[in-house]
């Protein structure tokens, strides 16, 4: 089930266009990631979904009701740059941002302590944030984006400001709550986070759309082409590939971006030849190669393009 | 329903943080104790100083007739010396006396005689010079031409000037200089009031902005219930504050009537019969001060706090620190300025032309029209012309506000200009 639609939404601020037409679906229950190099739009993308500002052109629905003041109550947002008052208690905080999606007072209370007790924050509730740490006070605010049990939630960078001990409590946190049901975009870089977590993507790159769908789909279509192969004694079979072929070599070690299956068998051939071969697999590219591969090549058709201009 | 909820939310949060700080504590405190220390201090001090710091002034008389009156009519004020001027001049830059008069042989004929003083001190005295040798100089004239020392007398006659307030309660014992000096502490209460509240709005604006909460809370309400809650919590702190002075001020000046007196009066009680000008031993009694008045301080207060807070709210969602918004304050704190500036030619003639304009402009109201009403009887159509006036730019100012709030709280990096402002108030649909 669709709980998020975005319809070819389009922000200009100015004569600069962050979000350009950009349409996509969230399901129910999923981990959705939003990629894309910086200022690439994701921010606006948010803040269209989110309701902080309205789209130019097309609409964001939640549920099947067009976005408004009310629904904003659905949402749970961690945004990138964090925000708490610095000289206001915890406690005090999680109380007001928890009455401002709708919760009373004492709801808010007990939802406050129960996130904190359980992101391992608990005893904090008297202190003020300015006597937190950058990772305490990055606790106490995720806490304040879901303490109101939203239904769709959105994080914004969430492992920034982490240890890899409080990264991998998140994470579980962010499984935990795929398994109760809840929906999640995630905006991050770390595209580690995002081959570990996502569901389904969506990469977008100078306000537009590059692509979207299932993750391993993806990954399967961008294809299984790449060879990693280990070997000791002559490397002088390396010459015979392309060089924009070769992503990586060393003495004993090559990542070789394959035009086909049979190159790979060729490669294989030449190589046993001349040096022993320890390991041969053909694998799938990282989310990481991929994404700096689509950047690279965007901007550079994209540049090109402005250069045919002047 | 849910709307209402979340500007209440964001009303009573900004309310009671601010409410239980210790700045409020203080100021709340501190606040009466300044006023009261601006308002009693001059007065006790004048009361003290009459004893021995009164002018003393020496005369020099060429004519030999004059100063020997002049002594048995101010004997306090005035004392006979055979100095040389030269030698008297010395003495004033000493300080050894305040000042010296001569009196030139021919001053029956010319007219004229010659103060000199060290600069300063009022001109209080130099009238009381003029009194006292033009009263002597006449009498020698009328003398001279041989009238009749009993017809000089009836020349000289002093008429006594005694001011009686007419109100529709029948008269009264005039006040005129204490509801002046009443309405200026008001009208300047009422800017310090706005100065700060409107800062505090401002700071906290920038606050929100500078720590990225705004877009916590913007993820959660409207920008216009943001804002307007900002303006509506903070202004009930200041309404806060502003009625607990008045009832210290009323309980004051209820006390004042019963157990000042005694207090100053026991201080006091070594001067000459006479010295000071009322029973309280202040410079002037205090009458009471109608409940109309603390209603128009109220009113005015208010109007002109959400006035100027909502431009102060735009100013602070502007910038991205405080240091950067000087420039854009400029226009705002002009209007709050000026006032000031007239106020003591307004309270000079509170029923004139300048002072009636003035206190029609709506971003003058506040100050000059409280101060006006403290001062006089503002007729009717005047205050709700006001009222009207500043409601409508009320109504303008926070249109305003929110257009450039709205876009403001998310712009981040550049130092904006007034007429940057103004183009995001037509980008803002």
């Amino acid at each position: 089930m669709t709980i998020l639609t975005v319809e070819s939404i389009s922000k200009s601020f100015g004569s600069f266009k962050a979000v350009n037409n950009i349409s996509f679906d969230v399901n129910e229950g999923k981990i959705f990631g939003l990629l894309g190099p910086n200022g690439a739009g994701k921010t606006t993308t948010i803040r269209m979904i989110t309701n902080i500002i309205s789209p130019d052109e097309g609409s964001v629905s939640i549920l099947g009701n067009k976005m408004d003041s009310n629904q904003q109550n659905l949402i749970g947002y961690l945004p990138e740059e964090r925000g708490l008052y610095k000289k206001t208690k915890v406690i005090e905080q999680l109380e007001y941002f928890g009455r401002l999606k709708g919760l009373n007072k004492k709801e808010a209370n007990e939802k406050a302590k129960y996130w904190l007790h359980k992101l391992g924050a608990y005893g904090w509730e008297n202190k003020k944030i300015q006597e937190l740490s950058k990772g305490m006070a990055q606790k106490v605010q995720f806490a304040s984006s879901i303490l109101h049990n939203p239904p769709f939630m959105i994080f914004d960078e969430p492992f920034s400001g982490f240890d890899p001990i409080n990264t991998e409590l998140l994470i579980n946190v962010l499984l935990e709550l795929k398994n109760e049901g809840k929906t999640i975009i995630l905006s991050t870089h770390q595209m580690y986070q995002v081959e570990k977590l996502c569901d389904e993507i969506l990469m977008i790159n100078q306000g537009k759309k590059v692509l979207s769908g299932n993750l391993r789909e993806f990954k399967r279509n961008y294809g299984t082409n790449h060879l990693v192969i280990e070997f000791s004694g002559d490397k002088s079979f390396l010459q015979n590939i392309p060089k924009e072929q070769i992503l990586d070599y060393s003495d004993n070690r090559a990542e070789i971006k394959l035009k086909n299956f049979e190159q790979s068998q060729e490669i294989l051939k030449m190589a046993s030849a001349v040096s022993q071969i320890s390991k041969f697999e053909i694998v799938e590219p990282s989310l990481n190669e991929i994404f700096i591969d689509i950047v690279e090549k965007m901007n550079l058709h994209s540049n090109g393009g402005e250069n045919e201009k002047n | 329903m849910k709307k209402t909820n979340k500007i209440w939310t964001i009303i009573s949060f900004e309310y009671i943080t601010r409410v239980k700080s210790k700045g409020f504590i203080i100021s709340t405190i501190l606040g009466p104790l300044f006023l009261i220390t601006i308002i009693l201090v001059p007065g006790i001090v004048a009361a003290l100083s009459m004893n021995d710091t009164s002018k003393k002034i020496a005369v020099v008389d060429d004519t030999k007739i004059i100063v020997d009156r002049m002594i048995e009519i101010s004997p306090k004020t005035f004392e006979k010396s055979n100095k040389s001027i030269k030698e008297l001049k010395k003495d004033v830059l000493e300080g050894k006396i305040d000042a010296f008069v001569h009196i030139p042989v021919d001053v029956f004929e010319k007219l004229n005689v010659t103060a000199y003083t060290p600069g300063g001190g009022g001109l209080a005295y130099l009238e009381k010079i003029e009194n006292n040798v033009t009263q002597l100089v006449r009498e020698k004239r009328l003398l001279d031409n041989g009238f009749d020392e009993k017809v000089i007398q009836l020349v000289q006659s002093q008429v006594n000037v005694n001011s009686i307030k007419v109100t529709e309660k029948g008269t009264q014992k005039d006040y005129t200089e204490f509801y002046s000096i009443f309405g200026y502490v008001l009208g300047f209460m009422i800017y310090m009031l706005m100065f700060a509240y409107g800062g505090i709005v401002m700071r906290g604006v920038i606050n929100e902005k500078v720590n990225r909460i705004i877009e916590v809370i913007n993820s959660s309400a409207r920008p216009m219930q943001i804002m307007m809650g900002k303006i509506f919590g903070i202004g009930a702190v200041g309404l806060t504050q502003v009625l607990v002075w008045i009832t210290v001020a009323i309980a004051i000046s209820f006390a004042s009537s019963s157990i000042l007196p005694m207090i100053l009066n026991n201080s006091t009680s070594n001067l000459p019969a006479g010295a000071s000008g009322s029973v309280s031993g202040l410079p002037f009694d205090i009458p009471p001060i109608p409940i109309g008045v603390w209603v128009a301080f109220l009113f005015f207060f208010l109007m002109g706090y959400f006035i100027y807070s909502a431009l102060f709210a735009a100013i602070g969602s502007a910038v991205d620190q405080e240091e950067d918004a000087a420039q854009l304050q400029t226009p705002v704190t002009m209007p709050l300025i000026i006032p000031l500036l007239f106020m003591p030619a307004i309270l000079g003639n509170p029923d004139g032309n300048l002072a009636i304009i003035l206190s029609l402009i709506p971003f003058f109201s506040p100050i000059i029209m409280t101060a006006r009403i403290v001062a006089t009887s503002v007729p009717f159509w005047q205050i709700a012309t006001s009222v009207i006036l500043c409601l409508l730019t009320l109504y303008g100012t926070i249109w305003f506000a929110s257009k450039v709030y709205r876009v403001g709280i998310l712009m981040y990096g550049k130092k904006p200009k007034l007429k940057d402002l103004i183009k995001w108030v037509k980008l803002a649909k």
